[in-house]
């Protein structure tokens, strides 16, 4: 479809419209921090953000969510599947290194073993994208994973910021169902604004990562992992603010006769994340575990699923880790360093 | 004062007086400070001391204990108080542990600075200490922060700026004031004189957010025990799932493990990525330890933490 523009003193009118059809979620401010969370009405939302905390991934795969709940009477097991989504909603405002990320775990949940729980979710989505704001945050680094952030690839509905409107790129059916609800709130671009509306470029360094997973797969042995786990305390916090990461832990919650079934995120970052049964666990000190974090990333999930790394630029993981333990750095250093060791 | 430091630890890595040194330097942008740990002495001129070294580095001793040698690390006074626990309660010998005191003027909250600028810290190039304020540059414009607007909470009570058991020290720390009315627990009182129901209410609602990411479990000094009550599965006495009645069992079991040893760091508030403001819960706790006990933890080598110690003739009618 023809790109369109909406004021943006219709934007709300448009978001108000879409909630009363959908479940709307979009990006609030509370307590300080940004999350993306239900609204029942555009005034609850905030256009003052780079991006989430918690990146949007939560809402197809939550932090926490019941598979099922069971019950045990007698001989009898009863079973009672849980819905994931009482309604169809629409995501305002996602990132578009975030709509990436999207993509990959789409390969992990939908493709040979598929996940119905997450593909409900993301069936009965549809996706508003925000081209970010320039200058983007001085961390950000996603196109150097080819991300551009004015792209509407991925999303269903692209809007740029362009001083009093808003473009609007409806790329996919989807989208342009929504686009309809608004009747009357878009016009069609005049030859003159084609040219002229047009969001400044986006300036972000770039890393050079054409050659990272080869190198970095050189490097199995090296004793650059012991050095670089140094200062990481092996908290979670890299994978849960990871729009690609996607561990998760399963356990009954309740007693043997009554229960839920949870499923909730795990980090491999966690000491006992590899622990077996056994006793034996194959990542026993951080060395491992650091080493496993950039390898999955960089090498195992290419390498599994075909696809680019694992890795959106989102720098998330850089700003939040606590022991300072940089992506970026990384992921230099990685370049740097010649094909030294032996496999 | 940086010169100083980075010759002192190039002398040290060349005596072999140990392994590796841990300070801090500039991370990804000017107002990021991360841990540096300096393994090679031509790496010492990364290392860097300011407002801004956030960090307490005292946890990471303990990773000496697979070392044949020597971990050093530079020190904040109230970070001292962390090493000082940490031997008391035979977790590290003192003497695999190199102290680099470094007089602190203060430390600079992110969090309080972006509210008064108005600017994210992203924008923040330097922050310098100048006495009574903080010199703040900001897209080349320099401005004068009052302490009292950005110190960091602890800040404001700290009784030893410089550690008072060290193997190396920096200097003294510059007499300074801070103008400010606020007592150490207003912020505790305020919150006890709500009655029961509100103040539970007040902490739920808080741990409701948190996402279990357990970085403020590993950011604490106290938490260092080999297997920790949440990781274990059999039996599993906590569930590993963020839902409220396990975060509330999860924040208040580590709560009462850490009364008496809490030594009022402020890491586990600084580092939780959606800012529970444990602080206020740890505080709480430092006051009932304090009027019940006497205690301060961290403070002095020759006591022993009340709820670790006992006495023959305690009371026990619960036994
Ligand atoms: S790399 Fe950083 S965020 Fe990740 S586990 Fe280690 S300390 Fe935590
Ligand atoms: S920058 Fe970090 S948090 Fe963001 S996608 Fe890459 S690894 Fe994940
Ligand atoms: S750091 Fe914050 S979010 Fe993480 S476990 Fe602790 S309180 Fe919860
Ligand atoms: S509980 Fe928090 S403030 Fe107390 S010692 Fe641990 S990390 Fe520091």
């Amino acid at each position: 479809m023809d790109r369109k523009k909406i004021s943006k003193a219709d934007l709300g009118r448009w978001l108000d419209t879409i909630a009363g059809k959908y479940e709307l979620i979009g990006p609030t401010e509370d307590e300080g921090i940004i999350q993306f969370g239900p609204v029942q009405s555009s005034a609850e939302l905030t256009l003052e953000y780079a991006n989430s905390l918690i990146p949007p991934k939560s809402l197809f795969f939550p932090p926490v969510e019941s598979l099922f709940a069971f019950r045990k009477r007698g001989e009898e097991i009863q079973l009672e599947e849980t819905k994931p989504l009482q309604q169809d909603r629409v995501i305002f405002g996602i990132r578009n290194c975030d709509v990436g990320s999207l993509s990959l775990l789409d390969r992990v949940f939908c493709d040979d073993l598929e996940d119905s729980y997450y593909r409900e979710r993301r069936e009965r989505t549809t996706l508003i994208a925000l081209a970010c704001p320039t200058p983007p945050r001085s961390s950000c680094f996603c196109t150097t994973f080819g991300i551009d952030p004015l792209s509407p690839a991925g999303s269903d509905i692209l809007l740029t910021d362009v001083g009093d409107v808003y473009l609007v790129d409806a790329v996919t059916d989807k989208g342009e169902e929504l686009v309809a609800l608004g009747e009357g709130l878009f016009a069609p671009l005049t030859e003159g604004e084609e040219k002229e509306l047009q969001p400044p470029p986006v300036d972000m360094p770039q890393l050079d990562v054409r050659e990272l997973r080869e190198r970095l797969e050189a490097l199995w042995e090296d004793e650059y992992w012991e050095k670089l786990s140094l200062p990481c305390l092996g908290c979670g916090i890299c994978t849960y603010v990871c729009p690609t990461c996607h561990c998760f832990d399963i356990s009954d919650v309740g007693s043997t006769s009554d229960g839920v079934r949870y499923r909730c995120w795990d980090s491999c970052m966690y000491s006992d994340f590899a622990l077996m049964v056994s006793g034996e666990n194959p990542r026993p000190t951080k060395r491992e575990r650091t080493r496993n974090r950039y390898f999955h990333k960089f090498s195992t999930f290419p390498s599994r699923y075909g696809t680019g790394y694992a890795c959106v630029g989102c720098a998330r993981c850089l700003v939040h880790c606590p022991g300072g333990v940089e992506i970026t750095e990384v992921i230099k250093d990685i370049s740097a360093k010649e094909g030294v060791s032996d496999r | 004062m940086e010169d100083k430091l980075q010759e002192l630890v190039v002398e040290l890595l060349g005596d072999g007086a140990m392994e590796y040194f841990i300070g801090y330097r500039q991370g990804f942008e000017p107002s990021h400070v991360v841990p540096c740990f300096v393994t090679d002495k031509s790496e010492a001129d990364r290392l860097i001391w300011g407002p801004l070294c956030l960090q307490n580095l005292s946890k990471y001793v303990l990773q000496a204990r697979d070392l044949d040698g020597k971990v050093g690390l530079l020190v904040k006074g109230c970070d001292a108080r962390a090493i000082v626990e940490l031997v008391k309660q035979h977790q590290i010998e003192r003497d695999k542990i190199v102290v680099v005191g470094v007089p602190c003027e203060g430390q600079v909250d992110p969090r309080k600075m972006e509210q008064v600028l108005g600017v994210s810290m992203e924008q923040v190039t330097d922050v310098e200490d100048a006495g009574d304020e903080f010199l703040v540059k900001v897209g080349g414009e320099v401005s004068k922060l009052g302490k009292e607007q950005v110190l960091r909470d602890k800040c404001f009570y700290c009784k030893h700026p410089t550690s008072f058991d060290y193997d190396y020290t920096l200097g003294e720390v510059q007499p300074f004031t801070i103008d400010s009315e606020s007592e150490e627990y207003d912020a505790v009182e305020k919150l006890e004189e709500l009655p029961l129901e509100e103040r539970r209410a007040y902490w739920l609602k808080q741990f409701e957010r948190c996402i279990r990411c357990n970085a403020c479990r590993e950011v604490c000094y106290g938490c260092y025990c080999k297997e920790c009550i949440f990781d274990r599965t059999d039996p599993r006495w906590l569930d590993r799932t963020p839902l409220p009645r396990e975060n509330e069992i999860y924040h208040l079991i580590r709560a009462v493990h850490l009364a008496g040893r809490c030594i009022d760091c402020g890491e586990c508030e600084r580092v939780c990525p959606v800012n529970i403001p444990l602080g206020r819960l740890y505080k709480k706790l430092q006051k009932d330890i304090a009027e019940l006990f006497d205690y301060e933890a961290g403070m002095e080598y020759d006591t022993v933490p009340p709820l670790v110690d006992f006495e023959l003739d305690d009371q026990d009618p619960f036994l």
